[in-house]
């Protein structure tokens, strides 16, 4: 069992209907990510790889392959179990937080659906775990920072204690030292609760400092597999990896 | 009074309650500040306190007739605005009528928008045939003039001013389905609903407790705008004698009896015309206010 | 001589809860160079580079000892003035061409629109006009260009063809803010080289506002970096990565980079003198 993947993604295609035209978002990427491994997801815009992760939710129309968690095939309705092992942390947190919540109905909601009580303490251990205060509790998300948000977002991402965590773009709509923030409270959740992430950046320093091994992707198509220590050092195969690393020329250790 | 301000503008609230408060406590100072919508607030508000202390405001019986003294002009004493053509005092009927235009206006308005908001949010977030048959329902609804199916409504269950509520809300839902289902449509693929339904909420769940709340500005905006419009049909309805039936003071029934004196004694028909255009032009400022402070899109400012 | 000048520029919102102020006592001067802006959200730095445009709505204000561009007083010029000073002789470049073209007309008609309009040009000449001015952001197939709908143009695409309407006019001043971030970072030098050659060939000034001080050292020559409303430091581009101001050591040192170490990333400590009000 412990030998099995975490994710295990096989030959998925993913097909939007746009206009009456056929648009494959995703063709034939496969991938595994194994338990407590931190994996990224590296395109720009257009390359399928938030897609990916809206597939393994169900938010995106499959249209061939298969997804498997721990070697068991996804139901097609995800229901209660599967949210209580995998959780999102969506890119934009403006936008990820009903505007209307105040953020104590926000942690709360997760407990109210699967029926767990207990529900003061742990909205409030939850928000120490993200460092922030306990007096943020009954503000509403327009009261709080683009960083505040998303340490929220990352705790209602955790509430139902999920192994595996996705996460789309989660610092890319902060600033600099907020991101730093953010990642620092993510890599401090992996190493305390042994959670397995898959993430998707378009940043390749920030994919560097986070994931263990990634997948470079373009078109919807996976171009090439990188070990950790081969793109730091710039071992790439393809062309397109390389011009990619190439772009990223600044955000290389001088 | 200092001491309360604080509590409502406190950054870090202590309760639900606080949070909840604090956030209307800064929806009115932002309401305060626009002094059309509180023209506005102050005539919606001076109907209320009229309609609950009617009897206290009203110098005369609304029904009392006394043929004496009909058809007297406003300034007359005793009888500022003037007298109708039973000798009843005007100024009294208006005060009274203000209760029947307020019950009027509390039932639609409790009764059309709720009924609107739950067939827009269930078409809007379901989608496919559910949508399709509830829009097209809707559509069939919109499709004849309201008058004229209020009216038909009205003809159908009798005279009165409970089936002239009744038709008013059968009419008056379909554009708030329309409305609600508009907001749905752009809440639904938001990042929000999508979290929450990743923590394996249900249907109802989502529309009840997530879609609605984003819905009910925007529609609380509409009804506020077509309470205008509901009085107005109310009164046509009562003017057409089709609503509210003499000797009741429905503001539309005094001006229908008062047409048949219009060049004469003009005050007779013209004091209600006042009364609904001052009521109608106070909720609609009011409504024009309300869009400025409950706008979705102007919360995260 | 100087191009603009400011000098001890506030911009005010007065909110329900109180005046906040977004710009506290800016002072700069530009030439013809290009002058980069950084700072983090809420620095002030998109509303000083409004300023300039008077773009500011209210509630919020605008007030300065002196802004003066080209020996015009902008504070004390009418709004019919500001408004043919505006586009003709100070242009801006916004972060989303999505949000600053108007979806429902076709590329052509929006680049052509001014020229007819205002400079009164018959319409082959505009065409002209106008399809020399997307050859000069590189884009090759301008005829294609001209026919579409914003919509359906890519990312990189749109904001050439923004940078294309905002230079038909020959400006002297570009306000650019955060013109590439939205772009892939591949896309994103393309747009900048056109920039950089766009501006040095035509002698404009450049004002660059950007949360990225990577890019802002690589482009530009001079750089502001602010804080809360504040210029804390300003120093030549090349210089950048080796600020002495703890607010941009702390900002440089915060990012990850390929290859560094896998610890925990530094933080922007807050508590320095500069941090408080």
């Amino acid at each position: 069992m412990t030998d099995r993947p975490a994710i295990e993604i096989d030959r998925l295609d993913v097909t939007f209907a746009a206009k009456g035209r056929a648009v494959r978002a995703v063709q034939g990427v496969s991938l595994a990510v194994a338990r407590r491994e931190s994996f990224g997801l590296v395109g720009e815009s257009g390359s399928g790889k938030s897609t990916i992760l809206r597939a393994i939710c169900g938010l995106a129309p499959v249209s061939g392959g298969a997804i498997r968690l721990g070697g068991d095939p996804l139901p097609a309705r995800r229901g209660k179990d599967f949210s209580t092992r995998v959780q999102m942390v969506f890119q934009d947190p403006y936008a990820s937080l009903h505007p209307r919540h105040t953020i104590d109905r926000t942690l709360s909601e997760p407990l109210a659906i699967h029926g767990i009580g207990d529900t003061d303490a742990r909205v409030v251990r939850a928000l120490q775990d993200v460092g922030l205060p306990a007096a943020f509790r009954f503000r509403y998300p327009h009261q709080l920072s683009g960083g505040q948000r998303q340490r929220v977002a990352i705790a209602r991402a955790l509430m139902l204690n999920p192994q595996i965590l996705l996460l789309d773009e989660p610092t890319s709509a902060l600033d600099a030292s907020v991101q730093a923030e953010v990642l620092n409270l993510l890599t401090r959740l992996r190493e305390e609760r042994g959670l397995t992430f898959l993430m998707v950046s378009h940043d390749l320093a920030v994919i560097d400092h986070m994931c263990d091994r990634i997948l470079v992707m373009q078109h919807g198509r996976a171009v090439e597999e990188i070990a950790h220590a081969d793109l730091a050092a710039g071992r790439m195969q393809t062309d397109y990896a390389r011009s990619l690393f190439a772009a990223s020329a600044d955000r290389m250790l001088s | 009074m200092t001491a309360l301000t604080d509590w409502l503008t406190d950054p870090d609230p202590k309760s639900r309650a606080q949070a909840r408060l604090g956030q209307a406590w800064l929806s009115w100072l932002r309401l305060r500040r626009n002094p059309l919508a509180m023209t506005g607030l102050v005539i919606v508000v001076a109907l209320l306190v009229l309609a609950a202390f009617a009897p206290v405001f009203a110098t005369h019986d609304p029904i009392a007739q006394n043929l004496g003294q009909r058809l007297l002009p406003p300034g007359t004493p005793g009888h500022w605005l003037g007298t109708d053509d039973f000798g009843r005092d005007i100024w009294s009927r208006i005060v009274h009528g203000a209760r029947i235009t307020l019950y009027i206006v509390a039932l639609v308005a409790l009764t059309a928008p709720v009924l609107g908001l739950v067939i827009g949010t269930v078409a809007g977030y379901a989608g496919g045939w559910v949508d399709t048959v509830l829009m097209r329902i809707t559509d069939i609804f919109m499709a004849f003039p309201r008058l004229i199916l209020a009216l038909a409504l009205v003809a159908v269950l009798g005279p009165g001013i409970f089936n002239a509520v009744l038709a008013i809300a059968l009419t008056a839902w379909p554009p708030y389905a329309r409305v609600a289902r508009a907001e749905t449509l752009t809440v639904r693929s938001s990042d929000y609903i999508a979290a929450v339904r990743l923590q394996g909420a249900g249907a109802a769940r989502i529309v009840w407790g997530h879609v609605m709340p984003m819905c009910l500005p925007s529609v609380i905006i509409r009804v506020t705008l077509d309470m205008a419009g509901v009085i107005l049909i109310a009164a046509g309805l009562g003017f057409l004698g089709l609503g509210a039936q003499p000797p009741l003071p429905e503001w539309g029934l005094m001006i229908s009896s008062g047409r048949k004196f219009l060049f004469d004694q003009w005050w007779v028909a013209t004091m209600p015309g006042l009364a609904i255009f001052i009521v109608s032009l106070g909720f609609n400022l009011l409504g024009d206010g309300l869009r400025d402070v409950l706008d979705p899109r102007s919360a995260g400012r | 001589m100087s191009l603009l000048t400011v000098e001890n520029l506030r911009v005010t919102f007065d909110t329900e809860t109180g005046p906040v102020q977004a710009v506290r006592g800016v002072s700069f001067s530009l030439g013809r160079e290009r002058l980069g802006i950084v700072g983090e959200s809420g620095s002030g730095k998109t509303m000083t580079g409004r300023s300039v445009l008077r773009l500011i709505r209210p509630p919020g204000r605008i007030e300065a000892d002196r802004m003066e561009f080209d020996g015009q007083d902008l504070m004390r010029i009418p709004e019919t003035g500001m408004r043919a000073l505006r586009g003709r002789r100070i242009a801006m470049v916004m972060q989303d061409p999505k949000f600053s073209l108007n979806p429902v007309m076709r590329v052509g008609e929006q680049l052509t629109e001014g020229l007819r309009r205002r400079d009164r040009l018959g319409r082959a000449e505009a065409v002209r006009k106008a399809l020399a001015a997307l050859e000069a952001v590189q884009i090759r197939d301008p005829e294609r260009v001209m026919q579409a709908y914003p919509h359906e143009l890519s990312g990189g695409m749109g904001q050439r063809v923004m940078i294309a309407m905002m230079l038909i006019p020959e400006p002297d001043l570009l306000i650019a803010d955060e013109p590439t971030s939205a772009l892939d970072v591949t896309v994103q030098a393309e747009v900048l080289q056109i920039l950089d050659t766009l501006v040095r060939d035509r002698g404009m000034g450049l004002i660059f506002v950007s949360h990225d001080l990577r890019l802002v050292a690589r482009f530009c020559d001079r750089v502001l970096v602010m804080y809360r409303g504040r210029i804390v430091e300003e120093l030549p581009a090349r210089e950048l990565m080796a600020a002495r101001h703890p607010y941009t050591r702390g900002l440089l040192n915060c990012l990850p980079r390929i290859g560094g170490a896998r610890g925990p990333l530094p933080v922007l400590d807050r508590s320095g003198d500069w941090a408080d009000d």
